[in-house]
């Protein structure tokens, strides 16, 4: 048996690792992607009031501090049984909304996006944002910075730091929104909203008026029929903040709504000898291996997934794109009159950039909402804690941070389900399924690499944890072993 | 001219902190009217670059991995060495540009960015614990680079016509 690895060779933020097992004919075997755990998490917060952990947490990762803070600040409310005041929770998600505008403009243009603007036999030193700009103009480029700095200004000036935010406390936040940070707050919003139009109309004209992409983005390669798992609203409508968790089954039928608290009745984690990072899976459904369908309990919790739960966007424009979304799909309804769920991993880049232009007209709302200046933005925290469980959706994935404490608020234990996390299973598969497409009769080339890598990069992974050491990216490297392990070839990304 | 000094890594996780460390060191021995900006981050990628906007001289202060190199020993790197270190513009970074991506993308946009950007790497072992302390070869290595560092900014001072008065 062959065996080839996709290996870093120095380390990143996020670092993970595919060993690719090939069998005597040189066909793919098995596949494995590994990543590494970070250790002693909840060991580092035992012992510390609970308070701190929305500042705290955002130290976990470097990419979305913002989906942590937030989480924390709902799981303390539920621990000090404290509701925040209904501005609160408006300033919170407005906050929120423009944290998601950056996050997802990034991986579009930084990352998913090359692969169709470039092509995905682009040669890697070309395949990233500068790509972009060289081949669709250096305007593209001035809007992606732009969007992210006038974003990240709002974050700056609402969570009270650039990086980490602070301003979240149990029962609401810390400082309210003056006039004339709202006034401008709204200008940013619509910008956001003019940028995300734009963004679809790119993917529009460079993705689906491609035929090429487009059987790439439906090939077998990159589907995998599993149940799919998001927050709604009491319309199940799509929300980030706030809202029950809504599962699907492969063929678009509900399958379970719970309240977040309820997330151990639902959810359990499977474990592997080959790596440390657990795979969730539907409980009820039960772990089967990796393998997709419906009596297999893998799920996915991405932007993709969070469409395919809900009946639709609470916002006008973004209500319009999934209606184009999915009727582009052509899967009809189910016999409850839902759309069918898209199963095609690569429409995830569709759905993320929906999500962008919900955010955006969701931000709009809220910056012109007319109590969103309502001083008023903290509830009194006058009960006794105990436990509590905080869920929000990050951009990658549905988040629950669950604390308990002793009646002084010292926290005695903590578990988290990172977004990431809920993909790990579905994201081996996809590595092993398009691994086996492409790589046959053991012909390995550079080109296969990517085509692998796009089969996470989808699913916008982040194992970063907010490790920053240099060089700050991830060289790949490929081994190819024979049965005794040794090297008998070595190709790499880097040789461009 | 204008100096940024960035320690770049998570305060919480073992050696990752380094760079954080010699930041505070740096800003505590500096003299109030030094002129020179000191900040502790952890990013990377396109909002790294975003950070030296509008910099002339950018010290960034990380920790790093290199294969059989010898924790606490530390470099100076220029974002020329980055390259060669790791010589491809392809960013594996699950959710971002590498910093010389970024850097050049920033460039071709005409954005005013650092002419001058030093990297001290500085050799860690542990990256993966949750915790405050430094692993022992590490932590002595806080004092060598706070000093290179200081020495560094001086040098620059001295060669600027207006020294110490270099704030942004």
């Amino acid at each position: 048996m062959r065996k080839i690895s996709i290996d870093p060779i120095t380390r990143l933020e996020g670092h993970g690792k595919i060993d690719i097992f090939l069998d005597d004919e040189g066909d793919v075997a098995n596949a494995y992607f590994i990543v590494p755990e970070l250790r002693g998490f909840e060991q580092f917060c035992v012992g510390r009031p609970a308070e701190e952990m929305p500042r705290i947490t955002t130290r976990i990762c470097g990419v979305c501090p913002e989906a942590h803070h937030m989480a924390a600040a709902k799981a303390l409310d539920a621990l000090f049984h404290v509701e925040p005041t209904p501005v609160a929770h408006k300033v919170r998600e407005l906050f929120y909304m423009a944290f998601f505008v950056t996050d997802h403009t990034t991986h579009f243009y930084a990352l998913g996006g090359p692969d169709f603007i470039l092509g995905p036999d682009a040669r890697p030193a070309e395949r990233n944002i500068l790509g972009v700009i060289h081949k669709v103009g250096l305007d593209v480029g001035k809007q992606v910075i732009d969007t992210r700095m006038r974003n990240h200004h709002v974050i700056r000036k609402m969570g009270g730091r650039g990086v980490h935010p602070v301003a979240a406390m149990p029962g609401g936040w810390s400082k309210p929104i003056t006039e004339e940070d709202r006034a401008e707050f709204e200008e940013i919003a619509r910008k956001n909203v003019d940028f995300a139009l734009f963004s679809l109309k790119v993917f529009n004209d460079v993705v689906l008026g491609n035929p090429a992409y487009l059987e790439m983005v439906l090939s077998d390669s990159y589907t995998d029929r599993t149940y799919s798992m998001g927050l709604v609203d009491e319309k199940n409508r799509v929300n980030f903040y706030d809202g029950q968790v809504r599962v699907v089954d492969p063929d678009g039928e509900e399958f379970v709504k719970y309240h977040p608290v309820e997330y151990t009745s639902h959810i359990e984690e499977h474990v592997e000898p080959w790596t440390y990072l657990k795979f969730p899976y539907l409980k009820a459904v039960g772990w089967k291996g990796f393998v997709a369908g419906k009596d297999s309990g893998v799920y996915i919790a991405t932007p993709l997934s969070r469409l395919n739960v809900s009946d639709g966007m609470a916002t006008p424009l973004a209500q319009e794109a999934f209606e184009k979304m999915y009727d582009t799909f052509g899967q009809g309804k189910t016999p409850s009159g839902r759309n069918r769920p898209v199963h095609h991993r690569l429409a995830t880049h569709w759905a993320r950039l929906i999500e962008l232009l919900y955010a955006s007209e969701r931000m709009l709302e809220l910056a012109t909402d007319p109590e969103i200046t309502d001083p008023n933005v903290r509830a009194p925290v006058t009960e006794t804690p105990d436990e509590g469980v905080g869920c929000v959706e990050a951009p990658r994935g549905t988040l629950t941070h669950h604390y308990w404490t002793d009646e002084k608020g010292i926290l005695t234990r903590v578990n988290l389900i990172v977004g990431t996390t809920n993909n790990y299973a579905p994201m081996a598969m996809s590595v092993k399924k398009a691994a086996s497409s492409f790589i046959k009769k053991g012909n390995v080339s550079n080109g296969i690499l990517n085509r692998v890598e796009m089969a996470f990069r989808s699913y916008d992974p982040c194992f970063g944890c907010a490790t920053h050491s240099l060089p700050g990216q991830m060289p790949l490297e490929i081994v190819i072993r024979n049965p005794k392990g040794e090297v008998i070839e070595r190709l790499s990304q880097n040789v461009a | 001219m204008s100096t940024l000094v960035l320690g770049l890594g998570n305060a919480i996780l073992s050696d990752d902190g380094v760079g954080i460390r010699v930041a505070e060191a740096v800003r505590a021995r500096l003299p109030e009217d030094a002129g020179v900006e000191v900040r502790e981050v952890c990013i990377g990628g396109l909002r790294l670059m975003e950070e030296m906007i509008g910099y002339d001289h950018v010290i960034l202060i990380d920790s790093y991995l290199s294969p059989g190199g010898k924790p606490g020993d530390f470099r100076r790197l220029t974002l020329d060495d980055l390259r060669s270190v790791t010589p491809t513009e392809h960013s594996f970074s699950p959710h971002d540009a590498s910093l010389t991506v970024a850097y050049d993308m920033g460039l071709r946009m005409g954005l005013p960015l650092p002419e001058t950007v030093s990297i001290y790497a500085i050799e860690a072992t542990n990256v993966t614990d949750f915790s405050e302390q430094l692993t022992p070869e590490v932590e002595q290595a806080v004092e060598r680079v706070t000093e290179a560092v200081l020495d560094e900014l001086a040098e620059t001072a001295a060669r600027a016509p207006k020294p110490g008065i270099n704030a942004p």
